[in-house]
């Protein structure tokens, strides 16, 4: 047996010990598999992609990344694979909301507590959107005019932050409403347009042509601050409805790898979010830039899974 | 004139020799993108998405719209030959194409589809050139109410889908109905019959049930018939004797339901939501209304196959007009062409034509070209693949079996939809051996859900009240439509005085 066989034969070997970290190699020292859960194009993919290209430029990784698209399911598929790789830290994907709704939706062996957590690198955020000929001009003129009538607030499907958001506001501010959900966003963009819903939810990036051209006016934004390309937009924390929960985009590992791995990739990322392409990244897609290392970002997961299960029971939507 | 200048523009673009490489190079893939049966121009678009992150947007988005509307042209061909769909808008073209190939007339069938895609797609770009703003003013006029009577329009013409046999077809429909429950209910999020299984959140999609019940249905019927093993082979009677270009005949059969399916695919493309695979349902039951001889649709009749054929292809023009002029997704390619504008580092919306004419039109002048070229792509490939259907038929059956299943794994990469798509090939079978209807089955399969969504999201937004389809004028202008088409239907019934069919 030629040495690097042996030297595979023991990195096996130690891949099946699985939670011993008495490797003798330091980490990394193999090709990484990244675990992409969707398909080409969408979301989360596109943040693989720049998370990889970003860390072969800066050579941040030593050896070979290989991305695979691992769809099915709404993300059960690919994350049920790397969840599968209990132990082993060459495996690695990316989350997305999906990671908090699927498990509340389906019976998958994980949850998004279940695996060893990297780093949160931004979080989707949320805009309530009027129509231009709308009367409210601001969150507090529609408040008031939702007590007075109930209004409609469309959004993407019924188990989603599109639902839990205005859940949470009026909650708070004390008025009801009818949650019209849908299944794509041109279809929510047009209801909007044509009058028929009173408010939508939406990632800014997607209505961010119709707020420039006027069509459109943002009353208030979920993150923590609003990205500075839509102006002069509060957020809902601003107005006194601290919102606190939003979906996830990070990084996580299968479960028990060795500490060291997880170490590794937490100094790894906080070098990743520095650079010049990451910030240029967060500002195109208007995400909202929420970093959060290891444990505190298991915690954000389970927070959130927490806050989404509730609302969601209560609304009879899951059980 | 602001009109002209535009063009010229657009063509100072679009002529560039780099231009018309990404131009070729787009419409050729789209071509194989559109003959695989399953993968479609969404997949294909999203898997070259990394490689135009270098380029101009301009070159780029030449490139991607020519795989998306190219593959509107690759669709139908594989519907004609071989009776199964290459994409979900092509299944119209399966009704009356294969039929026509069966009769040995797949040259004609062949030439008179390219000839219908390239009318409907020039038409299309003709009227987004023309008329883009006031159909922009149309899209956002849609809401919840509006689509709910489009949709039920589309789901009146399940009367002529049906057929002769009316409670065969009924049944189809039903089935068709309660596959399209399956998923997530989206108003309350609660999961429909999905048994806890995570590939079934999404519901049953219609690329594989298509593919089964028309493509892998028909090869087990053709096995079931003994064409393996009856020496002459083909899949076809192929008669060299015939013509291989369509007679003056077939031109004078067409007119009319080229520029109705045109029209008509260029309106319900434009609409978000609907698109390319109603459309060309919706025209085919159309032109079977219209028709003075009904009984030959599902027999071989022209009509039946350039109305759905330039439906789709000018729904994939009109498409078009709501992601330039609102920067709003229609369908599921254009939605990857979105998030590609986005990547590209432009902000789609209303004031894109505005701030990047370049782009928009050179997008729009590159369509006339790339129409241009698929249209002269098709004729000189068409004698090759009129070649196929002299295969035998034990050469050909195993083949077919291969690339549907490779195609439907490939869309999802799912298992449970390749199974369905045995399941439903199976399903098929049965149907046609004892005379349902596969076509009213899919038409409901894709009209329902639709249908049941925005009927609940209208009246969520009404608190109940039906009003709500009155109250709004576009919604009251279709409502308007859809009775005088049912009734007009009525009366055309009477007066033939058809003889009581079952």
């Amino acid at each position: 047996m030629t040495l690097s066989k042996w030297a595979a034969a023991l990195g096996l070997a130690a891949a099946a010990l699985a939670a011993a970290p008495a490797s003798a190699q330091p980490y990394p020292s193999k090709r990484l598999d990244w675990t992409i859960a969707f398909g080409p194009g969408g979301g989360n993919d596109i943040m693989s992609r720049t998370l990889i290209s970003i860390l072969e430029k800066y050579k941040l990784y030593p050896e070979n990344i290989v991305a695979e698209n691992r769809p099915g399911g709404s993300g059960a598929k690919g994350w049920g694979y790397v969840f599968a790789q209990k132990g082993n830290p060459y495996h690695i994907t990316s989350t997305s909301g999906s990671f908090i709704t699927t498990p509340l939706q389906a019976n998958t062996p994980w949850q998004p507590g279940s695996f060893t957590p990297v780093a949160l690198l931004a979080a989707d955020d949320m805009l309530l959107v009027v129509n231009k000929n709308s009367q409210a001009k601001t969150l507090q003129e529609f408040i008031a005019a939702a007590k007075a009538k109930p209004p409609s607030i469309g959004g993407i499907g019924a188990v989603n932050i599109d639902f839990i958001v205005p859940k949470l506001v009026s909650e708070k501010a004390g008025f009801t409403f009818s949650y019209v959900s849908f299944n794509k966003q041109g279809e929510l963009i047009t209801a909007l347009l044509s009058g028929a819903l009173d408010a939508a939810m939406s990632n800014p990036g997607e209505v961010l042509g119709l707020l420039q051209s006027g069509d459109m006016r943002a009353l208030a934004f979920s993150g923590k601050s609003t990205p500075a390309a839509l102006g002069k937009v509060p957020t809902f924390g601003e107005l006194g409805y601290e919102i606190g929960i939003s979906l996830p985009r990070g990084l996580v590992l299968p479960p028990d790898v060795p500490k060291e791995a997880q170490e590794w990739w937490i100094g790894t990322m906080k070098k990743v979010v520095a650079t010049p392409e990451w910030k240029a990244y967060i500002d195109k897609q208007l995400l909202t830039e929420h970093v959060l290392y290891g444990e505190e970002f298991r915690a954000f997961l389970q927070k959130t899974q927490g806050v989404f299960g509730d609302i969601l029971k209560k609304s009879g939507a899951i059980k | 004139m602001d009109l002209f200048a535009n063009l010229l523009l657009g063509f100072s673009v679009a002529v560039s020799p780099l231009n018309l490489v990404y131009l070729f190079a787009g419409v050729m893939i789209g071509m194989v993108v559109g003959i695989i049966p399953g993968f479609g121009p969404s997949a294909a678009l999203a898997i070259l998405l990394p490689v135009t992150f270098g380029m101009n947007p301009a070159s780029a988005v030449i490139m991607l719209a020519a795989i998306y509307y190219g593959s509107q042209y690759g669709g139908t061909i594989t519907s004609i030959l071989l009776n199964t769909p290459g994409e979900s808008s092509s299944v119209a073209s399966t009704f009356d194409g294969y039929p026509l190939a069966q009769q040995g007339r797949a040259g004609p069938a062949l030439v008179m589809q390219a000839v219908a895609s390239f009318v409907g797609g020039t038409l299309g770009v003709v009227l987004i050139t023309l008329l883009a703003p006031p159909f922009a003013l149309l899209a956002r006029s849609f809401g919840p109410p509006e689509f709910f009577l489009l949709v039920v329009m589309g789901l009146s013409t399940l009367v002529v889908m049906i057929g002769g046999h009316w409670r065969l077809g009924l049944i189809s429909a039903l089935i068709g109905f309660a596959l399209g429950t399956v998923g997530v209910d989206l108003e309350t999020g609660n999961s429909r019959f999905t048994f806890g299984s995570a590939e079934l959140i999404g519901g049953i999609d219609f690329i594989p049930v298509a593919i089964g019940l028309f493509g892998l249905g028909e090869l087990y019927y053709a096995l079931y018939s003994g064409l393996h093993v009856s020496g002459s082979g083909g899949i076809v009677q192929y008669q060299k004797e015939r013509r291989f270009w369509p007679t003056r005949r077939d031109y004078a059969e067409s007119n009319g339901a080229l520029a109705r399916g045109s029209l008509l695919g260029f309106v319900v493309g434009v609409l978000p939501g609907a698109g390319a695979t109603v459309a060309s349902l919706m025209s085919y039951s159309i032109e079977k209304s219209v028709s003075r001889t009904p009984q030959k649709f599902g027999k071989g009749a022209m009509a039946g196959l350039v109305g759905p054929e330039s439906a789709n292809n000018a729904a994939s023009s009109g498409a078009m007009v709501p992601l330039l002029t609102l920067g709003i997704p229609g369908s599921a390619s254009t939605a990857v062409l979105l998030a590609a504008f986005v990547l590209w580092g432009l902000t789609p919306g209303p004031l894109l034509m505005a701030q990047k004419p370049e782009f928009a039109w050179g997008l729009i002048a590159s369509m006339y070209l790339g129409n241009m070229a698929l249209l002269a792509l098709n004729i000189f490939a068409i004698p090759l693949f009129v070649q196929m259907i002299k295969l035998p038929y034990r050469l050909l059956a195993p083949a077919v079996i291969l690339v549907c299943t490779i195609g439907t794994y490939s869309v999802n990469g799912s298992i449970v939809e390749t199974w369905l798509m045995f399941g439903a090939g199976l399903a098929g079978f049965f149907m046609k051996l004892h005379g349902f209807s596969p076509a009213a089955l899919v038409l409901a399969l894709v009209l329902g859900p639709l249908a049941e969504q925005s009927l609940r999201q209208s009246l969520t937004i009404s608190r109940g009240s039906l009003a709500i389809f009155v109250d709004r004028p576009v919604s009251l202008a279709i409502l308007c439509l859809t009775l005088a088409l049912v009734a007009a239907g009525i009366w055309a019934h009477l007066s033939r005085r058809a003889p009581p069919q079952d």
